[in-house]
């Protein structure tokens, strides 16, 4: 019985030598020696005992070719390999990226009669988990369609994976992750000489751009036109047509649409925003982005009904990664929600009511600023905008209805903000926001309300898990004052605080995740959010307005930007007499 | 039978490691050898690049592998011709090679991803 080493030897030129294109038939010594992982000398050294042995012909200077003796040899250590490979897989459970290494092992061990044991048992099979052939025992294999790489198959038609030659595990691990194992049917769409790659179309319309190295390791052979049609792939049934190269202007958006059942009062269906965004490039270097949105469907008149608001409609001059200017109408970058907000991005069915009642999202205001990235992960944004109105500030909702949202806003004294953000940690986003304006501009006399927030928050991501936490306060100076003059104006005491505080945290895990029925996701939040948390002298808080809530609920995104959510939200309040209502809410949110 | 053959395999690979030990030759034609790229590995989401900044040494050949994690973004390397289409969450991956010479190569989101679309951006940094 030949040693291993020769039995490596003889795998390695047969498996070279089928891989020729004729008319050559030498294998050169160099490719021999690269394949063992030897020196060229080494390999010569061995060639020639081999030769003498009758099992090979060497040419020196040309190559190397397996004697008839030597072929049926080498054939038969290959197919116990192969054998081997395809029984560690279909029987005994291994991966097919982990079997290469045993089956090298174990090759030149076992005896015929087990490998005629287990082809018998595999039922004689004509390949390995790899696509790659098993000759019979008699040596022999059968003839092979011509087959094709991703790199030469016809683009735009169906083909299906035969075989992968490399056997690298963590190749064969990214092809069988991207559906690429034989068997599979896929399109090969596009070749792009500049950019050295492949962009294929599999199953379920996923798409995978592969560099041409890799590309050259998977063979495929076209796909019968009846079996494409018995296959009744929709993907592939279409005709196919090259993606444009992404439009200098592309508008895009976001809807919300709700069923809100609250405690206390009747149910409703609310189409809550509709929302178009709208970019266009002038150049690399200067962009427009516009965001303009339909709140609850109707505005009308001076009914209260809707809100039709110019969200953001901003020019970026991107001068540097550390130094872009920004100006027109910004979202103020504060809180996780507020740059954040299409609807399959967040869990619930509302926004959290820390980011309505404490951070007054969606917040924009018309404004200048600077933004860019300060390198190792660090990111910020600085604007100069537009203060608030603090003669439109409430009890229950603190600041909010304050925003002068670009309308002939007050710019007397400009209010900054700024947000500096960390993201070197793969998942995670840690950030710090800041806003700081005097908002005292109404009134007659003139007297300072200088309002000041501080905000940091916390997302982490990983696969299916995400964790979410968000600290908010916001201090209203002469908050006294101002309660003074706004019960003269409208004659009733707002009760304004001095300071609004409020917090939560939330889990979500995305329990089923499945590539053609989507995914399902559960979540927990809670929230404690307080707009009376510090009163000015002489003022008692309203305890109604100190309230904490727990939200649970689902959300199924039967495509990733497609989102159907279902929660149900128990809110509770320090008043024994003021009940805030719970309630149940379904929404269907998207995106394109 | 099965669990014959099991006992039998597992057998012969304690066997057959015992007495081959270390071996100085494998076979097969395709293994991953020195000239294998550099792969960088880089997750997409509203609205950050993660790393958003990769430094490599000139001439190092780059395979950039990159996935969502929420909806389709582009990965545009300026004033070159690499502009990918990545697949939305689960979707799969878009991989391209890329070998720098020294200097700064910015990369950004090239498809309208969301509000916040024009922070996506990141840097190549290859340094002699």
């Amino acid at each position: 019985m030949p040693s291993s080493t020769v039995e490596n030897y003889l795998k390695a030129i047969y498996i070279g030598t089928n891989s020729l294109e004729p008319p050559q038939r030498l294998l050169p010594m160099g490719q021999l020696a690269s394949a063992l992982s030897v020196t060229p000398g080494t390999a010569t050294t061995m060639v020639k005992t081999l030769a003498e042995s009758g099992l090979v012909e060497y040419e020196p200077y040309a190559g190397v070719a397996l004697t008839k003796a030597g072929q049926r040899l080498a054939a038969l250590v290959t197919r116990r390999h192969r054998l081997i490979e395809l029984f560690l897989v279909q029987v005994m459970g291994y991966s097919w990226d982990e079997v290469h290494d045993e089956a090298e092992q174990l090759e030149h061990t076992v005896s015929e009669r087990l490998v005629d044991r287990m082809d018998a048992m595999l039922g004689r099979p004509e390949t390995d988990p790899h696509g790659d052939p098993i000759p019979n025992a008699e040596g022999m294999v059968k003839p092979q369609k011509k087959v094709q790489t991703l790199l030469t198959c016809p683009l735009d038609t169906t083909v299906t994976v035969t075989r992968v030659i490399d056997q690298d595990k963590d190749f064969l691990r990214f092809i069988e992750q991207h559906n690429l194992k034989p068997g599979e049917a896929i399109l090969v769409e596009e070749r792009d000489a500049a950019a050295d790659s492949v962009r294929v179309r599999g199953s379920h319309d996923r798409r995978l751009t592969l560099g041409t190295r890799a590309a050259s390791k998977v063979l495929v052979q076209a796909v019968h036109v009846l079996l494409l049609v018995l296959l009744s792939v929709p993907a592939f049934a279409q005709a196919t047509q090259k993606p444009a190269p992404p439009p200098r202007t592309a508008l895009s958006g976001y809807m919300d649409f709700h069923f809100n059942n609250p405690e206390f009062s009747d149910a409703q269906l609310d189409f809550h925003r509709f929302v178009l965004l709208v970019t266009h490039s002038f150049s690399e270097r200067i962009r427009f982005v516009g965001e303009l949105e339909l709140e609850h469907a109707v505005v009308e008149g001076l009914e209260e009904e809707g809100e039709l608001e110019l969200e953001q409609a901003y020019v970026d001059f991107l001068l540097s990664r550390s130094f872009n200017v920004r100006a027109g109408m910004m979202l103020m970058p504060i809180g996780i929600i507020n740059e954040r907000h299409e609807p399959p991005v967040y869990y619930g069915v509302e926004r959290p009511f820390n980011d309505t009642v404490i951070i007054p999202t969606t917040w924009f205001e018309a404004g200048a600023g600077v933004h860019g990235e300060l390198g190792r992960g660090w990111r910020y944004r600085a604007f100069v905008v537009a203060p608030l109105d603090a003669a439109e500030f409430t009890a229950e909702e603190g600041i909010r209805e304050g925003r002068q949202k670009g309308a002939e806003a007050n710019v007397g004294r400009p209010a900054v903000t700024g947000r500096l953000e960390y993201v070197a940690i793969r998942g995670l986003t840690l950030g710090a926001s800041g806003w700081s304006g005097r908002s005292g501009f109404q009134f007659r006399p003139v007297f300072d309300v200088p309002v000041s927030l501080a905000e940091f928050d916390g997302r982490y991501s990983r696969r299916r898990l995400e964790l979410r936490g968000q600290f908010s306060q916001v201090w209203i100076d002469n908050a006294g004052q101002l309660n003074e003059a706004l019960a003269l104006r409208v004659g009733v005491n707002p009760n304004i605080a001095r300071v609004l505080r409020g917090f939560y945290g939330e889990a979500g895990y995305r329990a089923i995740s499945n590539a053609s029925y989507g995914e399902v996701g559960a979540f927990v939040r809670y929230e404690n959010f307080d707009t009376q948390f510090r009163m000015p002298g002489g003022y008692v808080g309203l305890p109604e307005f100190d309230r904490d809530a727990w939200v649970v609920g689902a959300t199924y995104w039967p495509d990733p930007d497609v989102a159907i959510k279902f929660d149900y939200s128990l809110v509770r309040s320090r008043s024994s007499v003021v009940q805030a209502p719970d309630s149940f809410n379904v929404g269907l949110g998207w995106w394109f | 039978m099965v669990v014959l053959m099991r006992i039998a395999l597992t057998s012969l690979a304690l066997l057959a490691a015992a007495a081959s030990g270390p071996s100085d030759v494998v076979s097969g034609f395709s293994r991953t050898g020195a000239q294998e790229p550099q792969v960088v590995e880089i997750t997409a989401e509203r609205f950050s690049f993660n790393p958003s900044e990769i430094r490599v040494k000139a001439g190092t050949r780059l395979e950039i592998r990159l996935t969502s994690e929420d909806t389709m973004h582009g990965f545009h390397i300026l004033g070159t011709d690499i502009d990918l289409e990545l697949p939305k969450r689960g979707r799969g991956v878009a991989s391209v090679t890329f070998q720098p010479t020294a200097g700064r190569y910015t990369f950004e989101c090239s498809r309208l991803c969301g509000a916040g679309h024009a922070f996506m951006r990141g840097v190549i940094i290859a340094t002699e």
